[in-house]
């Protein structure tokens, strides 16, 4: 999976701590997504989506090589 | 409800279990059994009440590696404690001379130990394996 929430991030002007604030989890969780080092449950990408109004394919790109997460 | 983060939870606990570990120290200085229970159930009752009033918000990334965390350690404690168990007894039942007189009669009891506790762990799995697998949808017969 390539995520590429860094990009709406910086389109929203959000650092890492503000995000992590506004999906209510830890910054560490963001840095971990952001590097694609961890696949966020279907509510977290539901509430990025939300977040950043758009849909969650737009955020996550599949690549079919999630299994290792 | 008090919205507490899982970070200040966990400092939380830490300075409880500061309070308790003096509290247990000054007890064993001043021998009082009392004093020590009373710490410790202080601290129990203190978290317990903090665990009811606030609303710990729990981080899923913290819960994938709590996960992984604890799978690895079953997957690694139930063998080599099972093993253990195995070897220790082995020796017991082989009819070795010095194990027969009873002189090592500690070791079986420690692979006896050990094996329950083998025991203990795989039946524990399979009830927790069980209730999660109901909880989360499986085991019905719905179509």
């Amino acid at each position: 999976m390539k995520s590429k929430l860094k990009v709406y991030r910086a389109m929203h002007d959000l650092t890492q701590e503000q995000l992590a604030e506004k999906l209510e989890v830890t910054r560490q969780t963001i840095i971990a997504i952001e590097a694609d080092k961890y696949l966020p449950s279907l509510s977290l990408a539901f509430k990025m989506a939300n977040l950043f109004k758009v849909n969650i394919e737009d955020i996550f790109k599949y690549q079919g090589d999630d299994n290792e997460y | 409800m008090v919205v507490m983060n899982r970070k200040k939870y966990k400092q939380l606990r830490v300075i409880v279990a500061l309070f308790v570990g003096a509290i247990v120290g000054l007890a064993v200085v001043r021998d009082s059994y009392l004093l020590s229970i009373a710490g410790v159930l202080t601290g129990m009752v203190f978290m317990v009440l903090v665990r009811s009033t606030a609303k710990i918000r729990t981080d899923e990334r913290e819960l994938t590696i709590q996960e992984k965390a604890a799978r690895m350690t079953y997957a690694i404690f139930a063998p080599t404690i099972g093993m253990a168990a195995f070897f220790l007894l082995l020796p017991s039942k082989g009819g070795f001379s010095v194990f027969s007189k009873g002189e090592w009669l500690y070791i079986e009891s420690l692979g006896m130990i050990f094996a329950y506790l083998t025991l203990f762990l795989i039946a524990l799995y399979a009830i927790s394996y069980h209730f999660f697998s109901r909880r989360l949808g499986g085991g019905g017969n719905e179509e």
